[in-house]
């Protein structure tokens, strides 16, 4: 099944085929890993902390979005607003009910289950393009909404939010305990993005994704399936709405706008599609970008004078275009494409193929 | 009831722009099969190239027309060339992100041009005041606007059903294979068909950039022609033309019934609840093609 193995490790029982990493050095490898993202707030300051920060939290909008348009094949362009959803919920509940963050996470990813579950509805009936267009009225509404229903969201101005209160007599407060919070929840969601990919559920993703008649002939419930990918990828969506509009213990509506929304797609392009590495390199690239363009910002100041604002604002905004296109005219299946060749030109080195 | 007409009538004034905008996305989905979300942004570009031509350059109004529609014109041969070529025969979601990322550079490129202002066209170039027939009252702006919507799709369609290129044009919205079977150049067509509809975006841009002030704003109306195009069916300009129409009616008609009962910007909300319960209740839309897919 797997063909990215090296050659002569063969599944013996259904132990081992059913295992996520299969060779001891993948293993080690993956620990490392995991060991090293936690050991990171030691190396960097608070300003390396906050960019890790983003970067999970964006991971899990990212799985989100794999989950819908990678293995599903729906079209979302309305994502970002879906993390906006998951964002209010917290900000909301806190705000009017004092509900406890710990409450309101799961809550977070719930409702804008929900919610895109209803706006998904119009995929039962269609595919591709028809659903790019329910999301973006869903984008339009759902931001209309939040913006005018001022004695519940606040309006245009945004609302305070509240990070997790203490618990195990760990202090929230501290953005780098936050951090280990967030990491620990992005290595939760995408151990579960992984393997819903291997489940039942995941398996009739992709099938609709390749070809939906043939999934229906298969005795795939298409609706539910579509729907069903819908709920999940918004479910994470609002989860990582929810860490991160807590991370800057504000929210606003002006955090997900359509852009965003566009951002999310093109990034999953430039990660790759159909893949998890995809969605965390996707998810690295967009944010790492995004400090690249304020670091360039002070420069692009000093050439152009008081001009700046305008300018840094035009300068993301054709950078981050530009790069995604590059990247689908002249590698369409992203980073982690580049990654498998990469790796199976390593394990088949004197070899070409 | 006096009213009503009043909304009706300047709805259909105002729609004629939405016609025309949707009529620029029809032409290139029915060609290409890719929908064109840059069209959205092509608009600011048309805008403020005649803000330059006129305000800046201070060139007569039918010298800035032409200059701007030059541009256009260039614009869609360049974005087909060196974007959309390489993705012909990509599977539909690589085209679709272009194109929404494409939007989002015009719109750099458009608050590049611009320095992030709104401007004005200082004095208007369609003659301004009213034309008064009983209660009614018809801004001439929007009616010389509507009157060239009018011409420029007439022109398309004359366009389409009497010269060659034209003939070949229909011959590819039927089918890119026969087309080519047929000795005609598909990826000619192609080019034509996105030069046409970026001309007829950059119009659109100038008059209502006449009419809402030049900014980046602008593109929300693109996005709502969107609406327009989904309501009469992707595939069909007739449906395009009634769809602007009935789009800019159901924004007037918004304006009188319920802007007064909710807060914020209504007229921009309207057209895409209405897009949403098309998708729920005829998601082809009114003459679009039902395709039936065989394994």
């Amino acid at each position: 099944m797997n063909i990215n193995r090296p050659c002569g490790t063969f599944d013996r029982n259904y132990f081992q085929a059913k295992e996520l990493y299969r060779t001891p050095l993948r293993k080690t490898l993956l620990t490392l890993f995991i060991v090293g993202m936690y050991a990171l707030p030691l190396l960097t300051g608070d300003y390396g902390i906050s960019i890790l920060t983003l970067i999970c939290a964006f991971t899990i909008g990212m799985l989100g979005l794999q989950i819908i348009t990678g293995y599903c094949g729906q079209i979302s362009i309305g994502h970002a607003a879906f993390m906006g959803i998951g964002m209010y919920t917290v900000g909301i509940l806190q705000r009017h009910f004092g509900i406890s963050f710990w409450v309101c996470l799961p809550l977070a990813g719930l409702v804008p289950m929900f919610i895109g579950m209803v706006f998904g509805l119009p995929a039962l009936r269609m595919k591709g393009l028809y659903l790019a267009f329910a999301t973006l009225a869903a984008h339009f509404v759902i931001v209309y909404v939040i913006s005018n229903w001022r004695s519940v969201t606040n309006g245009t101005d945004g609302m305070w939010m509240k990070r997790p209160e203490v618990l195990l007599g760990i202090d929230f407060k501290n953005d780098r305990n936050y951090y280990f919070l967030v990491l620990t929840i992005t290595i939760i969601m995408t151990y579960l993005a992984t393997n819903l990919a291997r489940t039942k559920l995941g398996r009739s993703f992709v099938a609709v994704r390749d070809n939906d008649i043939a999934a229906e002939v298969m005795g795939i419930n298409i609706a539910y399936t579509k729907v069903m990918a819908f709920g999940i990828g918004c479910f994470f969506a609002g989860i990582a709405g929810a860490l991160g509009g807590a991370y800057y213990e504000y929210v606003n509506v002006e955090w997900f706008g359509l852009d965003d929304s566009i951002w999310y797609l093109g990034f999953l392009v430039v990660g790759g599609f159909g893949s998890i590495f995809g969605a965390i390199a996707g998810a690295t690239v967009w944010k790492v970008m995004d400090e690249f363009s304020t670091l360039v910002t002070p420069i692009t100041e000093s050439f152009l004078g008081g001009a700046a604002f305008y300018a840094s604002a035009a300068f993301s905004l054709i950078f981050y275009s530009l790069i995604i296109i590059v990247f689908l005219v002249f590698e369409p299946r992203g980073i982690a494409h580049r990654w498998e060749m990469i790796k199976r030109s390593y394990r088949l080195h004197p070899f070409p193929y | 009831m006096e009213e009503i007409i009043k909304s009706v009538v300047l709805g259909i004034c105002s729609g004629g722009i939405y016609a025309l905008l949707a009529v620029s996305y029809v032409v290139i989905y029915k060609s290409t099969r890719v929908f064109p979300f840059s069209q959205a942004a092509v608009l600011i570009i048309g805008a403020y190239l005649m803000w330059f031509c006129l305000m800046v350059w201070h060139l007569p109004i039918w010298v800035g027309f032409l200059i701007t529609c030059a541009g256009g014109a260039i614009l869609g041969m360049v974005v087909e060339r060196a974007f959309m070529r390489p993705l012909v025969g990509q599977p539909i979601l690589a085209p679709i992100v272009v194109t929404l990322c494409l939007m989002l550079l015009l719109r750099g490129i458009g608050i590049l041009m611009g320095q992030g202002n709104i401007q004005g066209f200082g004095e208007s170039f369609l003659p301004l005041g009213a034309w008064k027939m009983g209660f009614l009252h018809v801004p001439q702006i929007q009616v010389y606007g509507f009157i060239l919507c009018a011409a420029l799709i007439i022109a398309l369609m004359l366009f389409y059903a009497k010269t060659g290129a034209g003939l070949g044009m229909r011959v590819v919205h039927e089918d890119h294979v026969v087309a080519q079977n047929l000795g005609i150049n598909v990826k000619r067509i192609f080019q034509y068909s996105w030069v046409i509809s970026c001309v007829i975006a950059v119009v659109a841009g100038m008059l209502l950039g006449n009419i809402q002030g030049v900014g980046l704003g602008l593109d929300a109306n693109g996005l709502i022609a969107i609406a327009a195009v989904l309501f009469g069916g992707l595939e069909s300009f007739t449906g395009a033309i009634i769809a602007g129409l009935a789009i800019g009616i159901l924004q007037m008609l918004t304006i009188l019934f319920i802007a007064p009962l909710l807060p914020g910007e209504t007229t921009m909300m309207a057209p895409f609840v209405f897009l949403l319960l098309i998708l729920f209740i005829k998601p082809y839309g009114l003459f679009g093609l039902v395709r039936i897919e065989r394994l």
